[in-house]
């Protein structure tokens, strides 16, 4: 869709930003429950290991590898949902988490799949960001009708108390493993894109650190609006770039602005920190973690944001 | 060969329950999972091996440079990302601390770089036979610290005036403090305790395994809080218990079933735990939210 619009660096960057989009809503989606996750990343390589496998070994299509893989990591999800649907909080996180560790030693011992070789040449998908851009747009487009449909008003009165639901004749049970199996679903789409633009994954891609990122973005971006983990997953995800990109503005400052005291120190300053590896980046990205959570903790959009807008805009169009 | 296993197994087990003990207190006061204390455990050990290299300490002034410098970071991560951050939001301290995790990780990357360095030799490795059993001194060392420090924790949570201060805290906030406990200074205190042991940890990780690594702490985490939970959250003796226990099923379960099948049995663990046991091995008070 894109070719030759933007160098093969953005468009890389994009997809990342972009399954990491996709693996927000599959945290968002038990979450809406009240289920709090951070096993997702064990989900995703469900999806990554099942869908590659179709398509590097059976020589399957991509466009059926990456639902079957999503299918059965939806499968997966349910199964999982099960033993999940008895506990919650502390418990809950602690399950998830067991989970996907338990999802790592088994694809880093079965030979099979890679072992602790990994899944090698795995069919590079030129189409990507196609895909990714389709999946997100469908996926928002769910969770935004989702909110104002009465499955989704009955998944928030579970987060907000269970037991009042119960009483109030919402299937408690029926509505967390869709959800816990919805999530996973997606979370097995994310994984399958992702496997197929790396063309290379092993047992450690998955890791615990990413489950928690997916978390992140989602309290990060808000949990309460179906915006949140677009926001959340896209800001955090191209922050970074951003950052780097501040640099180049440095330079277009004329040169009068900065070459006198106290000027020339700052920019010195600035331009010395601005030079981002790896490491000094996610110190900053920490660094907003916490700035966040003491500012809004909350995450940055809420409900009072979301209707605020749309009641101006409607203001306006009376207006 | 049995005897020897066991030894082993106690051997790593004593290293998992001092990252535990501090999770548990850190959940007992604040019913919060404290995603930093492996890297607080990582930090630990590069503190000893720079003390041990670049100040020429012995091994005891590592050991008790770690303490206090860990101590001191636990100290630090009270003010800015538990104390500012909101308490009625079981999200949000979680976040933040996660967000402590991410940035000392990175800075031990940025300052020592990605890969493993050695730990320097600190004594002279001498084995000594107990009947069956071969110990190292560096193995008989590493237990008796650790060992030492679990009994000196016990009498401190189970005798003084402070360690009644703590349980009463993890009971319950508002009750303790009608009944004149500075909660806020309690919550600091623990993270103190806890940041410190899990320091002492790391340095006898270091000793053990002869290298260290910034990415050595999320590994020594998700162990910590299997142990926790084995142990019954925010229960402290049940973790040194479930600590030395899990230690020994991971060696017993390498040496007679199989390497790859050793993490494995960890996780089941955790899982069947949560099933039937949620309250661990030796209880807990029942929590709700985390």
């Amino acid at each position: 869709m894109f070719d030759g619009l933007i160098d093969g660096y953005t468009q890389s960057i994009l997809i990342f930003a972009g399954i990491n989009v996709i693996a927000a809503y599959s945290f968002f989606a038990p979450f809406k429950t009240g289920q709090v996750s951070i096993g997702q990343a064990g989900f995703m390589a469900v999806g990554a290991y099942a869908s590659a496998t179709l398509t590097q070994k059976f020589g399957i299509p991509f466009l059926i590898g990456l639902p079957v893989g999503a299918l059965i990591a939806g499968v997966v999800g349910v199964v999982v949902g099960f033993p999940a649907l008895r506990i919650k909080g502390i418990y809950l996180l602690l399950l998830t988490l067991g989970f996907s560790e338990i999802i790592q030693v088994v694809v880093l011992s079965w030979d099979y799949v890679g072992g602790a070789q990994g899944l090698r040449n795995i069919p590079f998908n030129a189409h990507t960001l196609d895909y990714v851009i389709v999946v997100i747009i469908v996926t928002i487009t769910f969770f935004g009708r989702l909110e104002r449909s009465s499955l989704g008003r009955a998944m928030d009165s579970i987060h907000q108390d269970e037991t009042a639901a119960e009483v109030m004749g919402i299937d408690v049970v029926r509505l967390k493993l869709l959800a816990f199996g919805v999530g996973a679903m997606i979370a097995g789409l994310a994984g399958a894109l992702y496997a197929h633009q790396a063309t290379y994954i092993d047992s450690t891609t998955f890791n615990v650190m990413m489950s928690v990122e997916i978390l992140t973005f989602v309290v990060v971006g808000g949990g309460s609006t179906f915006w949140g983990p677009a926001v959340g997953a896209a800001g955090l995800s191209l922050l970074p770039e951003l950052l780097r990109s501040l640099r180049d503005w440095l330079e277009l400052l004329p040169v009068e602005w900065t070459s006198f005291f106290p000027m020339n120190r700052i920019y010195d300053f600035l331009y010395r920190f601005l030079d981002f590896e790896n490491a000094k980046r996610l110190i900053v990205y920490g660094i907003i973690l916490i700035v966040m959570m003491i500012v809004r903790p909350d995450g940055l959009l809420t409900r009072d944001s979301v209707p605020h807008w749309r009641g101006a805009r409607r203001k306006a169009m009376h207006a | 060969m049995i005897y020897q296993q066991l030894v082993n197994g106690l051997m790593l087990g004593a290293s998992y329950a001092l990252v535990a003990i501090g999770y548990t207190l850190i959940f007992g006061v604040l019913n919060l999972l404290y995603f930093a204390q492996g890297e607080v455990f990582m930090v630990g050990a590069f503190v000893g091996l720079y003390l041990v290299v670049g100040a020429g300490a012995n091994i005891y002034g590592a050991i008790l440079g770690a303490m206090v410098i860990c101590g001191a970071l636990g100290a630090v991560a009270v003010f800015v990302a538990v104390r500012p951050v909101a308490k009625d939001r079981p999200l949000a301290p979680l976040i933040s601390t996660i967000g402590l995790t991410i940035i000392l990780q990175n800075l031990a990357v940025y300052i020592f770089g990605g890969q493993q360095m050695a730990f320097p030799e600190t004594m002279e490795q001498r084995l000594y036979r107990l009947g069956p059993v071969t110990v190292g001194s560096a193995q008989l060392f590493i237990l008796t610290v650790a060992i030492a420090l679990m009994v000196l924790l016990w009498l401190f949570i189970a005798r003084t005036k402070l360690g009644r201060a703590i349980r009463a805290t993890a009971e319950n906030h508002e009750t303790a403090a009608l009944l004149g406990v500075d909660v806020d200074r309690v919550v600091l205190i623990t993270f103190i305790i806890g940041s410190g042991i899990a320091g002492v940890a790391g340095v006898l990780d270091g000793i053990k395994n002869s290298n260290i690594s910034p990415f050595m702490g999320l590994g020594a985490a998700v162990k910590g809080l299997i142990v926790m939970l084995l142990g019954g959250l925010g229960n402290v003796p049940g973790a040194m218990v479930a600590g030395l226990l899990l230690g020994m099923i991971e060696i017993l379960s390498a040496a007679y079933i199989g390497t790859a099948e050793r993490d494995l049995f960890s996780f089941l663990i955790l899982i069947l735990i949560l099933l039937w046991r949620p309250t661990g091995l030796f209880g807990t008070r029942t929590v709700e939210q985390g």
